[in-house]
This record gives structure tokens, sequence and C-alpha cells, in this order.
């Protein structure tokens, strides 16, 4: 099956700018599978998801060098702060999550349904009829997710979708992940949150300085949550565990 | 206040093309008479306008603050320096002629300033989006419209949210003219630069949910356009071209 | 620069639509770091808006130190409180992170050291001469951060600073706050990154409906896996570790639980 991302040799350099935000990347992204994206803060994550999704340079300008094939037609992208993404034209939570059907012309019907369905999705079917603007931050947040899920796209890219969630908030939403890759689509998930991308993610890809420092599946390359850390001070040899339960059952007793 | 304000008047309930015409009408009208009887008219049309939106108490002191410097302006340009004949009121000679200018132009903009505020007042964004989007207007004018109209309050939230912040960083908010001047900067500057940060956040949103295709989108909810509004605004706008009709004749009122 | 204690007597505060806060009685004493929990709309932010004058109580009296912060201005409490909101952008204009950092500071009268220091303190050297909003979101927040430290204030209160964060920035943040913490300045923040509450917080106040529900040592509720339960919330990895292993004083803080499996044998991953 081909991948639904191909970056061959990559690099990416937003206008203005002399250092390229990603360099020289090589990577297949495959559908079906909850990819993670992390490293430090201006490690060219948020870049490597707009650059697989299409949206760079084509709406950010910026020069693209490599070979980039995408197998995905409908792009999907959730940001961290929710009151960004809103249209701020729909009065209710119902309208906002219609948006994106609306938007291709769909019969009123399909339209309401596809919006019906993913509100059910994301537990937010009972604020259909509130205003957006009076909703908290982690509401108004699986409302966006919502509203990006209406269209049921095919790459599916979030940008620390939960930073400004509760961490209730957040785990719900990351336990969301798996169903939607599980339905066939591409996810890929920018987060600092290694604890709980490990729980959701098939495979996690670690980025400095734009280029690609470690690939593959969560327990061996994402090793900066608190437990990996007290295990790495305690001598624990490697792979470190990365939750506690995890932790416990590698301590003899 | 600038901006919508929820309510159940008959200008609230009408089609948003309606008021919007309404006002449209009586800025086209403001400017085809030339007579401080006629234009005494059309002031009174507008505040007819403000009370069927029941609007007349909200709109009260953003349309004196508007108007009120005007009418100063023009009755001292107009009234004291214009020409003769004079007529003594008091120690001032008022010029006749400059006065009667005064009145039309002071009439012009206190009709179009109470019909605006009045149209903006009644007319609910989300409604004028789905109206709009019934008559398949593309959704780009759909959102410059809007996001214009919508602009006054959204700004009004940011701004305070910043004079709050700049607060608590030691800045003193009023002061000697001086201070209040030196004070600009720290507020304004957020203003803009958090809009534009937010902007680019906005476009790839949008993009994500089809707001950028050619693709004539779904109205969900159109807002009704019953025969008696139509023929009304067709009424107001054969009016218009009467009242030009007149004043081109040499017959203006 | 000294710490102030803070304290709220039978304090009622409400937005119009009714009390969020309603009768809330707390004692801080100076160089006290306490962490306030609890579910959105219980009153935790209210109660913050309260010690830096941007709200004023209906009832009851909100002291810093001997000020009566209903009576000030905030831009009078910034001499004594260091005020960090959850969204930095809203404050952020000045051309160079070193110049915005310094903003509040120099309307203080304080010195470009300790400019200096709050940006050294939260790795923000190398990016003095950046333009603020050519930092990706995280690194502004942290910015923003430095302003309020270099303000050397007695009293520091924060909303949700690391929201966000990686690992690495909520470390420097934490890191900071516990210095000053130790030179006797009072640390007051509203966190549900448990993680960050267990490195920087004494004592953890529980708000609820608009009232005090608990107010214990951080130690005991961090470990309390029941009451945090009850929150939305579950103990951080240090304390979870050391209450499954029954180590020794049952630390809550990544090097103390480190320390307290010192020596332990490990088995391999398994496959």
């Amino acid at each position: 099956m081909n991948p639904a991302v191909r970056l061959a040799r990559v690099s990416f350099t937003y206008p203005g700018r002399e250092a390229p935000a990603l360099a020289d990347i090589s990577l297949e992204i495959r559908a079906g599978e909850v990819t993670v994206v992390t490293g430090d803060v201006g490690a060219g994550t948020s870049t490597l998801l707009l650059v697989a999704a299409g949206f760079a340079p084509r709406l950010t300008g910026g020069v693209l060098t490599g070979v980039r094939e995408v197998s995905a037609v409908r792009p999907g992208i959730v940001f961290a702060t929710p009151w960004t993404q809103l249209t701020g034209l729909c009065h209710t939570v119902a309208a906002e999550v219609a948006f994106g059907p609306a938007s291709q012309g769909a019969p009123v019907a399909a339209v309401r349904e596809a919006a019906e369905r993913a509100m059910d999705a994301l537990g937010v079917r009972h604020l259909a009829a509130r205003d957006p603007v009076t909703l908290s931050g982690g509401e108004l947040q699986r409302v966006v997710v919502a509203g990006a899920l209406a269209l049921a796209p095919d790459l599916l890219v979030l940008d620390d979708p939960a930073a400004e969630l509760d961490p209730a908030g957040a785990d719900a939403l990351y336990a969301l992940l798996p169903g939607i890759a599980a339905a066939g689509a591409t996810v890929l998930v920018a987060t600092p949150d290694h604890a709980r991308a490990a729980r959701v993610a098939h495979r996690a890809i670690v980025l400095a300085e734009g280029r690609v420092a470690a690939d593959g599946p969560p327990a061996l390359t994402l090793q900066d949550t608190d437990t990996a850390v007290i295990a790495r001070m305690a001598g624990c040899p490697p792979p470190l565990p990365l939750d506690p339960a995890a932790l416990a059952a590698r301590v003899v007793r | 206040m600038i901006g919508y304000v929820a309510g159940r008047s008959p200008l609230h309930r009408a089609h948003p093309y309606t008021p919007l015409a309404a006002a449209g009408a009586l800025l086209l009208a403001a400017f085809a008479v030339s007579t401080p009887r006629a234009i005494g008219l059309v002031v009174a049309g507008a505040v007819l306008l403000a009370l069927a939106g029941g609007t007349g108490r909200v709109i009260l002191r953003p349309m004196l603050m508007l108007v009120l410097p005007t009418w100063l302006l023009l009755l001292v340009l107009h009234g004291i320096l214009g020409g003769a004949p004079h007529v003594a009121f008091g120690p001032v000679g008022l010029s006749e002629p400059g006065v009667r200018r005064a009145l039309v132009l002071g009439g012009r903009v206190t009709a179009i300033v109470i019909a605006f505020l009045t149209a903006l007042g009644t007319v609910s964004p989300s409604r004028l989006v789905e109206a709009m989007t019934a008559r398949g207007v593309p959704f780009g004018r759909v959102f410059l419209l809007v996001s214009t109209l919508t602009l006054v309050p959204r700004m009004r939230a940011r701004t305070a949210a910043i004079l709050e912040a700049q607060q608590c960083r030691g800045l003193r908010a009023g002061g000697s003219p001086a201070a209040r001047l030196r004070a600009l900067v720290p507020l304004v500057l957020p203003l803009i630069l958090g809009a534009l940060a937010e902007v680019d956040e906005q476009v790839l949103a949008l993009d994500a949910r089809g707001a950028g295709t050619n693709v004539r989108r779904t109205a969900l909810d159109p807002p009704p356009d019953h025969v008696a509004e139509r023929v009304l605004r067709w009424l107001l706008f054969l009016g218009v071209l009467g009242a030009y009709a007149a004043k081109f004749a040499g017959r203006g009122a | 620069m000294n710490g102030y204690g803070v304290r709220l007597e039978g304090v009622c505060c409400g937005y119009g639509g009714g009390d969020v806060l309603r009768g809330v009685s707390l004692d801080i004493e100076p160089g006290e770091a306490v962490a306030l929990l609890g579910p959105n709309g219980a009153g935790k932010t209210t109660l913050t808006r309260l010690l830096i004058g941007l709200v004023r109580p209906s009832a009851g009296r909100v002291m810093v130190g001997d000020w009566d912060a209903a009576a000030r201005r905030p831009d009078e409490m910034a001499r004594r409180v260091g005020y960090a909101f959850q969204h930095a952008d809203q404050q952020l204009f000045a051309r160079t992170v070193r110049e915005d950092v310094s903003f509040g500071p120099m309307l203080l009268g304080r010195t470009k050291d300790d400019v200096t220091e709050a940006l050294d303190e939260l790795d923000l050297l190398r990016e003095g001469e950046v333009h603020p909003y050519d930092l990706p979101a995280p690194a502004r927040k942290l910015v923003a951060l430095a302003g309020v430290l270099a303000m050397r204030p007695g009293v520091l209160v924060l909303d949700e600073p690391t929201a966000g964060f990686d690992r690495k920035h909520r470390a420097l943040v934490a890191g900071a706050l516990r210095r000053r913490v130790a030179r006797g300045i009072t640390v007051l923040v509203v966190s549900h990154d448990l993680g960050f509450v267990a490195e920087v917080a004494d004592r953890i106040v529980v708000m609820r409906e608009g009232l005090v529900a608990a107010d214990q040592p951080a130690r005991t509720l961090l470990r309390d896996a029941a009451a945090l339960g009850a929150l939305g919330l579950t103990p951080p990895d240090a304390a979870a570790i050391s209450v499954r292993l029954g180590i020794a004083n049952a630390p809550v803080r990544i090097a103390e639980c480190a320390e307290g499996l010192r020596g332990a044998r490990w088995n391999p991953a398994s496959a």
C-alpha cells in the first residue's frame, strides 16, 4: 500500500528566513496509524505538519525543495488555540461543526448528518445550540476537532491539540485518535506531551533543528516523560519505562 | 454600543437585507435632498428606523459621540464663518445661508449615523451570513463583510484584555494627556500584532474546512424572505431613484 | 526583595450573575508556595484577579501584606504582585524580547540586571534581540513570564504557566519559582499540571463552587489518587511511583523519587 505522505529529501524555508525550518527530511507516513512528531521548541514539528498536509508553501509562502507526494486528498488541521480556529460567522456549535460539509455544497440533510456524527464522536452534541464564544477552552477545542472530523478527512494533522485543555479533556482527545486512524485516516500529531503520545501513537518521530533525530516505536523514541527521567536518574538501563506502571514492573522487588 | 444586540423587534426578525436596504436608502436619500426641511424628513425616517429596531437607547451614546462634534464644527465653519446675509444671534452674527448649509450637512451625517448604527444593531451577523450564502455570494465576500461588521465588538474585547495585562505590568490607565499618549503604544501594538498572528492560523483552519473553494456553499438555515419585504426593498429602491430623478430634473426638494 | 503574606477574609466576589466566590478565607504566609486546584468555574481565576486588583470583592477583605487590594489600582498592586496571565500574546508589543521583558521592570524602577537575570533563568538570553512574534507560542509565553519575574514582586501569581510546555521548559519555570521561594517570595499558582505542582508547591488549596474545599500539604494530596480523581486528575508520576513501590518518605518530586530508587535492581524491558 502506498504511504499517505512521502517526503524525499525535503527542505523548507519560511519567507524572509535564512535557516531552513526543515532540512533534508525523508519520511513516509502511513495511513491507519497515529504518528507523533515531537522535538524541542523550534525543531520544526509544526512545519512538518504544514508541509505534510500541503499547507506549506501554498498558504504560508516559502521555498520547498525535494519531493513531496501526498495521496490524501482531504487534509484536516487542528491547532492548539481553539478560538483562532472558529469561523467567527456561526452563532451555534452545530453551525460551526457543519461549516466544513456546508462549504462542500452537500445537500442540507447530508450536512446535518455529518455534523451530528462528528458532534457525537466528540461528545459535544449537548452543546449544539450554544454560541461557541460562550464555551470553555476544553469544550471549544472539542468543537474544533468535531468541525475538522465532519469533513471525514483522510489526513488529520493536529498541532499540540491539548495544550489548552485540562488533563481529563486532554486524555479524552488523545483517546479519540486511534479510532480515527483505525477508520483509515492518517493521523499526524505534533506534541511535547510524551506521556499521552506514548499511550496512543503507533510511531514517534523526534526532530532536532529541522532534521529527523529518531524514528520508531514510541516506547523506544519517546524518552521525555517524568517517569523516564526518574528511571534514568535512578540508573535504569534503556529502554526507559515511560509511565509509573511500566517502571514498577521493571523494578526487582 | 456599536454592534449587534440581540432582540425581537420587527427589524431583528426581518430578512437581514431589509434593515441594510433601509439604511442604504436613507444614506442615498440624504444626498439627494438639499434643503433643511427635506433633510429633516430623512432624519425623521432614520429615527423611525431606530424605533422600529428598538435600538434607540442603545445607540444614543455612540450616535451623540459621533454626531455632536460634527455639528459643532459645521456650525462654526458655516454658521459663523459663512457668507452674508448675517443675522444677529446674541453677541454672534450667524450667516443665514451658512446655517442652512450646516443644517443640511449635519442632518445628513445624523441620518446616516442613526441608520447604520441601527442596521448594525439589528442585523445578526450569522443570519446575514446565511442570507448571503443562500443567495450564492462567494464565501470570501461574505467573510470580508461580516468580519468588518463584527470588528468593533471583537476589538473591544481584545483591548480590554490587553489593558488589564499592561496594568498588571505597572502601566497606569488614565492620567495626564502625555501619559495617555505614552500608554497608546503598549495598548495598540499588541492588538495589531496579536490579530495578525491569529490571522495566519485562521486562514489555514478556514482553508482546511473548505472556505477557499469556488463551490457554492449550502445554506443550512436561511432566514425567510417574505414577499412583502422584497416589495418593500424594491419600493425603497424606487423611492431613491425617484428622489434623484427629481433632483436632477431641477425640482429637488 | 521580600515576600508578602496574602490573606483573604470572608471574600465574596461575582460578575453580576451571582457570586463566584462565596465566602473564601485563606491565609498564605510570606514565602509559601501554594497551588490552587479545582474544576472550571470553581473561582480560582477570580481569586487570583482579586490579588492584583483587577476585580473587587463584594464582601470581605483581600490583603497583600498590609495593602488592601480593593483600595488600590492594578498598576499599584503590580509593585507587590507579579501576575502572569495564561495567554501571553495579549501583552507582547516591543521590537525585541529584551525590550518587552524590560517594560514592566522599567515602569517599576527595576534594573537592567533584573532583566538579564530573568532572561537567563528562562534560557532566553540568546533570543534577547529577536522579535517576540518570531518565536513560537510556548517561547512567547516564557517571554511574558520573564517580564513578570524581572519585576521582582514580593508575590508571584501564575495562571496555568506551563500550558503547552515540554518538560524542559516546565523544569525551567519550576526552578525559577523554587529559587524565589527559597528567597522568601510568596508563590500562588493555578495549574492542573500536577507534575509541575509537585515540583513547586508545598501546599495545595482545592476550590469547589466558590469555596475552599480542601487545604493540605502538597505531599499528602498528590499521593491521594481518590481525592485527585474526584477533581478529574491523576497523581503525578513521582507520587504514583513512590506509592506503588512504597518508597520511604513517599516523595512526590522527581529528584527525590529517583534518589529513593537509587540502588534498585532492574528487570530487562519485556519484548
